[in-house]
């Protein structure tokens, strides 16, 4: 006879199994009867890279809105990162200052309503009075429509026009309709249901897609910050596919079981410097930090092979961006004769140079989403603690917060993408410039302010490559950036799904393709 | 209730002690023992246990031996400030209150309860986040939370031991209130005390781990046994002796310190006779 422990036991069991029995219920609730259904594990979708949900004017939620489907621009980018017509159909340049675009015919928004020149219109308009970066990268001064053509005069000779109504923040969307908070209404292959930010977004069908049809009738994006809680998910068949598995992690998806999409992109890491610290106002520091950090090691050993040795900002084979700078080698003994003749010495002999009792220290701020950063941080502090150097490692989610004090760091270690929209003036107008809303370092330069104007206003691709050039050489002389690799970037599904494609840009990943392998 | 059976043994003392000390030594001499410089990336990375890496090495190409070993040295020197700055506060706390009485006590054990409302571990996540991380930041936040264990116990005894008929006859002889309290009270509660702290120890090494796997312990590069496991998650599956040597490290330590600590309570527990039996009497 059973005795009550047995008993309680007993009881336990079989409310553990009947819980279980639930939770596999109601997932199969989910998802009705003949209806597929895909999971995507995303780390990149989080409030930390200003992703709060799909509506394209706000923040980075345009990065969303086209990644997983929900809006399309007016032109996108080919492999080889140039603009082509998307939304439009062709392009006309009239003069210097206006550009005449004409959308295709016969497509409308996942609300019914038909995509023409007024839509666009609203759209851009709005996103021109809400959205700084927008507003300083199109330069736009007046929109006018007139059934499917759309004509933008910029306030300036504007070269580079069409690769910024590419950026995901120039999704189409109709503005007429009330989606909800965090959501938007495009004309991509999916519609955005509900977004809960932080956690996940839910996509649906959009039935009435003008270019194919969509692949699955659900779609569900889980924000999933930890790269090795999302490789755990994949095994686990939790997630169909993820974006950003660690390096680390991939040996464990290099078999029959997923497919493994990669590609090399523009995402760059590297170190920017905060020239409004005192210590950092000296050259010859700037200089010994680049000479200092052995990119080789990081992305042979590091990176395993997963990305390339970075010269600028730009990677190699990025024609627009010019010839590739002349940058640092590592070289330690260069590194410490520059100190040495910037009077920073180890007087006390503990490792650390001094200069007039100040000591030679530090602060890395980097962030953990990106799983290799806290490695490059810690090689850094490794290569250039053998200097002098004392490096402290600040890891931390709160980043844009450490930033915006200039006081609380000296080196920032992230990975951007530094070429997006296939032009290189992405770059300088996000980081480099007085008008850069990501200009952390506080960099300054007369010249590259006025290679900028130059480059803004050249049409010619070949001059424009040229001042594209001068200036990542620019950066560098100054000493503002340390650029240490550029990636490879990977999408892992599991076997049963196609149609799942990196691509350079890094943005174009649920599209009408995407499907169940049949 | 029964006492493990190893300790049951003449020896069961004699052996947690050898081994307690074989650990101190490492603490000591981890400097000499370790192979190479702990921080020095400048092996091949990810190299499996070989016989110049028996604990292979990292992915910054560190050898693993040599981190292990000083990173035991730095949690278990951090284990013992912590646990002697709580048992010492907190006993303190716990003397004033039981000895005094009155607000003092009010006030205190007012302040100690609160403490004690939170759930430790998260309270002491707050308080290291707080601080903004580091190995001291994280001393200091676990013995925030710590110390009250220490002077409910302490009050107790000395309530106990305040109705004692010999404290009558110290304060006939003409002591003093803190020569009754020196003479008297702290030897009559520092066996508790002790045994508390010692069987404490596995217990807050674990703790000062679990905040540094966090990331809210030690700061690279140094070596700590948390940090390195942390460091190391996403290698489970593919170079599992990145995380398995610092964990079998914390392992080891935390059961040498338990088996100490059973092993104390048992000699110095007036009630727990080492009997034949091992049994505790009505236990």
């Amino acid at each position: 006879m059973m005795g009550p422990i047995k008993r309680i036991c007993a009881l336990a069991l079989a409310l553990i199994a009947l819980g279980g029995c639930g939770q596999s219920g109601q997932q199969a609730a989910d998802t009705p009867a003949g209806e597929t259904a895909f999971v995507l594990g995303d780390i990149s979708f989080s409030s930390e890279h200003e992703e709060y949900g799909v509506d394209p004017h706000v923040g980075y939620s345009g990065w969303a809105c086209i990644r997983y489907g929900v809006g399309e621009t007016l032109f996108r980018y080919t492999d080889g990162m140039e603009p082509e017509p998307w939304l439009a159909s062709s392009y006309r340049l009239v003069d210097s200052c206006t550009w005449e675009i004409t959308l295709r015919e016969g497509i409308t928004f996942s609300s019914g309503r038909a995509l023409d020149g007024q839509a666009v219109k609203e759209c851009l308009e709005h996103l021109l009075q809400v959205h700084d970066r927008a507003r300083g990268d199109l330069k736009i001064a007046s929109i006018a429509a007139q059934g499917q053509t759309v004509t933008i005069t910029t306030t300036q000779p504007h070269a580079a026009l069409l690769s910024y109504l590419g950026d995901p923040y120039c999704c189409i969307v109709d503005l007429q309709a009330a989606p909800g908070e965090g959501l938007a209404v495009g004309t991509g292959p999916y519609i955005a249901r509900a977004v809960e930010q932080d956690r996940q977004l839910e996509l649906e069908r959009n039935p009435h897609y003008w270019d194919g049809q969509p692949g699955y009738d659900r779609v569900t994006v889980l924000s999933v910050p930890d790269g090795d809680t999302l490789a755990m998910a994949l095994q686990a068949g939790e997630v169909d596919a993820a974006y950003g598995i660690p390096y680390a992690s991939y040996p464990l998806f290099q078999n029959e079981n997923y497919v493994i999409s990669s590609t090399p992109t523009s995402r760059a890491f590297f170190a920017t410097l905060n020239l409004r610290s005192p210590l950092l106002q000296d050259p010859a520091l700037r200089q010994a930090i680049a000479l200092g950090i052995d990119k080789e090691r990081f992305v042979e050993e590091l990176l395993g092979g997963n990305g390339y040795p970075a010269a600028g900002p730009f990677p190699a084979g990025f024609t627009a961006g010019g010839p590739a700078p002349q940058a640092p080698a590592y070289d330690p003994q260069a590194a410490q004769a520059l100190l040495e003749q910037a009077g920073w010495v180890d007087a006390d002999g503990d490792g650390v140079r001094e200069k007039d009792g100040q000591r030679l220290t530090l602060r890395w701020l980097t962030y953990t989403s990106r799983a290799e950063l806290p490695l490059l941080a810690q090689a850094a502090q490794a290569s250039l603690g053998q200097l002098g150097f004392e490096v402290v490692i600040d890891t931390t989610s709160n980043t844009q917060g450490v930033l915006s004090d200039p006081s609380a760091w000296e080196i920032y270690g992230s990975a951007m993408v530094t070429a997006p929209t296939g032009d290189p003036a992405y770059f300088f107008a996000a980081h480099c410039l007085d008008s850069s809303p990501a200009n952390s370092g506080g960099y300054h330069s007369d010249r590259l302010e006025h290679l900028a104007a130059q480059l803004a206003a050249a049409f010619d691709p070949q001059e424009r490559a040229a001042l594209a050039g001068q200036m990542q050489q620019l950066l560098l002389e100054d000493g503002a950036f340390v650029f240490c690799s550029h990636l490879q970037m990977s999408l892992i599904a599991q076997a049963d799904v196609a149609g799942l494609a990196a691509h350079p840009s890094d943005f174009y990943e649920i599209t009408a393709a995407l499907a169940p392998v049949s | 209730m029964r006492k493990n059976p190893l300790l049951r043994h003449p020896w069961g003392l004699w052996i947690p002690l050898a081994l307690a000390a074989a650990l101190l030594a490492v603490v000591v001499l981890a400097g000499q023992l370790a192979p190479y410089d702990p921080n020095a990336q400048i092996f091949p990375v990810l190299s499996a246990p070989s016989p110049a890496h028996p604990a292979g090495t990292d992915q910054l190409g560190r050898d693993l031996l040599s981190r292990i070993l000083v990173g035991l040295r730095t949690s278990l020197i951090s284990t013992l400030v912590l646990v002697a700055a709580i048992s010492l506060t907190g006993a303190a706390v716990g003397v004033a209150c039981g000895w005094r009485g009155g607000w003092v006590d009010g006030l205190l054990m007012g302040i100690s309860d609160l403490f004690l409302a939170f759930p430790g571990l998260v309270f002491a996540l707050a308080i290291a986040a707080l601080l903004g991380g580091g190995l001291q930041n994280a001393v200091l936040a676990l013995a925030v939370v710590g110390w009250p264990k220490y002077a409910r116990l302490a009050r107790s005894q000395t309530l106990s031991l305040k109705q004692a008929g010999f404290l009558d006859a110290a304060r006939l002889a003409g002591d003093t209130g803190w020569q009754m309290v020196r003479r008297h009270i702290l030897p009559g509660i520092a066996g508790p005390v002790l045994v508390t702290a010692l069987l404490d120890l596995g217990t807050m090494l674990m703790e000062l781990a679990g905040l540094s796997f966090l990331g809210l312990g030690a700061r690279p590069p140094a070596a700590e046994l948390g940090s390195m496991m942390s460091g190391g998650r996403s290698l489970l599956q593919t170079h599992p002796w990145v995380i398995l040597g610092p964990g079998a490290a914390i392992f080891l330590a935390v059961a040498v310190l338990n088996l100490l600590g059973d092993a104390v309570r048992d000699r110095l527990d007036p009630q727990n006779p080492a009997d034949e039996t091992g049994d505790i009497p009505n236990g």
